[in-house]
């Protein structure tokens, strides 16, 4: 089987990177506050040890791993009679939601997602819900006009 | 008839009370039992006070919610309003209705009066609850039903009068059946909980510390008796969930009528449910340990309805219990278009590790530790081990799938084996799993999942050759 055309927007890279700056932030605070306890109270070391293993973590997967390889794993394709998309990091799914059953398309847009002119795109059927993250605003605006004019609601079967 | 607003039989006040009730007594209980030795005088009388006051609230709430419930038809509507100081009102647009669930109580049945509940169609608000006419004459639910099949069929062609005669019997479960459902249901664990927290509330009441003293001659001989005791209660609780439910399934029927199914059930209670046809989703067919070998099988229905999620479960059981070779005819005679027993695709040999391995890590994580903690004896946590690597095996060899036509067929296990049968149509969306490792030896996990009440429900398989899950997905594909 061949694999979703469209990516989702370069950008999105540069977003995912801010979450993990913005997640290291908060863990070097933390390294920072256990580091003048550690100075002030004589703490043994093994806590500052293991928050800053934490910060290191989330500098090196967060920053630097996982963004890059979740927006290569990203794919989606809209066609006439049904919506693909692939995404995961150690688990690669492909999910496969036919026209027919797209209740109904929404968009939405966090602050950050609204500075870096992103939206997410969130597909329902009476049971699930398909997000596509990060799409750049135009295009999602037009995916959503899309799909909601391909998706015919059936009439007797929900 | 009915386009005039009127209330409920009177006795729905006396059914608020005891729901009303039934809700209460757990703080009630608390109330009285728990700060029973404390605090003298008019503090000694306070839980009393507290309580008695409840009991008339309840009492009173129950009568408040009868007088101010009305309920009428009126413009293709099914209005109610209710409400004391804020008035409520639910208006239901008649063909918005999915169908109407009847239900006797024992409080309804010597007054010829029945429960119904409203089910609409589509997703309603969950947390809403669902419009629910707590006791009306059974000739006025009569008229209610007939009057909802007049509207929803004026569209279409003009519908015969002869409604009551197309009601037909397809399915009555025999009283054998019954028996073997009861003696084999978990219920008896329900009941035994219960008993343990009523007995372990009825100690605090006990003068204990007088009777202690006495009982510690008794020691050597209470193990003994204790023993016993614990038997006893067991049997009993045991005895009295296979009465319960023997009670709750005799007569279990279903019938066919004019596109719904229609299932009645109970002795003392009586429940009729009524499920359209075109609103089914699929069936699902479990097989738990203890039924399996004795070659039984439980068929449920995955019906879109609207507010059945909460007990679902019990409501949709089309087959309660039934012998696995009268499957296939039974469900025949049901659902025509559901075809059982097809040969089935297998996951491959190489994911008979992989399934193995899934069942054992945690159960080998659990048993190493405790065998570290404690651990001459911990080590007896390693019978985990075989065990979880049977139930595993037992899994890969029981995960299949078939595709025949529009229907597709995912068998898979845990501890009960469940057989999924959907069409293609009704099936909301498709997965395709696959985690790196798998990615090197071609296997993969598929899910599929159906609507069911307001949510959805899932059928997943693990570890099939990576092949078998394309062919499943451009089966799937509407291109």
């Amino acid at each position: 089987m061949k694999v979703p055309t469209q990516r989702i927007s370069t950008r999105a890279l540069t977003l995912w990177r801010l979450y993990g700056v913005i997640q290291a932030g908060v863990a070097a605070l933390l390294v920072i506050g256990t580091g003048i306890t550690t100075y002030l109270f004589d703490w043994p070391l093994w806590p500052l040890l293991s928050v800053s293993i934490v910060l290191a973590a989330i500098i090196i997967l967060n920053i630097g791993v996982i963004p890059s390889v979740r927006w290569k794993r990203w794919r989606y394709e809209v066609r006439d009679q049904e919506i693909e998309l692939q995404y995961g990091l150690f688990i690669i799914t492909r999910t496969l939601v036919p026209m027919v059953r797209v209740q109904h398309v929404d968009t939405e847009q966090g602050p950050l997602l609204r500075k870096y002119k992103l939206a997410t795109i969130s597909i329902s059927t009476a049971a699930t819900t398909h997000k596509v993250p990060a799409l750049d605003e135009g295009e999602a605006e037009e995916l959503r006009h899309s799909i909601s004019s391909l998706a015919r609601v059936a009439e007797d079967d929900v | 008839m009915m386009f005039e607003p009127k209330r409920l039989h009177p006795i729905s006040a006396v059914i608020n009370f005891v729901k009303g009730l039934k809700d209460a007594i757990l703080p009630l209980a608390a109330v009285l039992f728990l700060n029973s030795n404390r605090g003298e005088g008019i503090l000694g009388l306070l839980p009393y006070l507290i309580s008695g006051l409840l009991l008339a609230f309840i009492l009173i709430g129950g009568i408040v919610k009868w007088i101010r419930f009305t309920y009428w038809v009126e413009d293709g509507e099914l209005r109610m309003e209710h409400g004391l100081f804020v008035k409520k009102k639910r208006y239901i647009p008649i063909d918005r209705i999915q169908s109407l669930d009847f239900s006797e109580g024992i409080l309804h049945r010597p007054l010829q009066l029945v429960k119904v509940t409203v089910e609409t169609a589509g997703s309603s608000n969950v947390t809403e609850a669902e419009a629910e006419l707590t006791a009306i004459h059974k000739e006025e639910a009569r008229q209610l039903e007939h009057f909802i099949d007049q509207i929803k069929h004026s569209s279409g062609e003009p519908a015969g009068e002869e409604d009551q005669s197309t009601r037909q019997l397809v399915y009555k479960m025999g009283m054998k059946d019954i028996l073997v459902m009861a003696l084999t249901s978990g219920g008896a664990g329900v009941v035994i909980s219960g008993a343990l927290v009523f007995l372990s509330q009825g100690l605090e009441f006990l003068p204990v510390d007088a009777i202690y003293d006495e009982m510690i001659d008794w020691l050597q001989f209470s193990f003994l008796f204790i023993a016993v005791l614990v038997l006893l209660v067991l049997i009993i609780a045991y005895g009295i969930s296979v009465l319960l439910t023997v009670l709750r399934y005799s007569q279990f029927s279903v019938y066919l009528d004019s596109g719904d199914i229609i299932m009645t059930r109970g002795l003392l209670e009586k429940k009729q449910v009524t499920i359209p046809l075109n609103r089914i989703q699929g069936i699902r067919i479990d097989e738990n340990l203890i039924r399996e070998p004795l070659g039984y099988a439980t068929v449920t229905i995955i019906s879109a309805g609207g507010s059945l999620k909460n007990d679902s479960d019990q409501t949709l059981r089309v087959l309660p219990l039934v012998k696995r070779s009268d499957m296939q005819k039974v469900l025949k005679s049901i659902l025509k278009d559901y075809e059982l027993n097809l040969p089935l695709n297998t996951p491959p040999k190489r994911s008979k590790l992989r399934y193995i391995a899934r069942f054992i890590w945690f159960p080998a994580v659990l048993s190493s530790i405790a065998s570290a903690m404690f651990f001459p004896l911990g080590l007896l946590s390693l019978l985990l081990i075989p065990v979880f690597s049977w139930l595993g095996y037992m899994s890969y060899r029981h995960a299949g799938w078939n595709l025949k036509g529009h229907q597709l067929t995912l068998i898979r296990r845990f501890l009960v084996k469940q057989t999924y049968v959907m069409k293609k149509y009704r099936v909301q969306s498709m997965y395709k799993g696959q985690s790196i490792l798998q990615r090197r030896t071609k296997l993969a996990s598929i899910r599929a999942t159906l609507k069911s009440g307001v949510g959805g429900e899932s059928a997943r398989i693990w570890y099939l050759e990576e092949n078998d899950t394309h062919t499943l997905l451009s089966w799937y594909s509407h291109e």
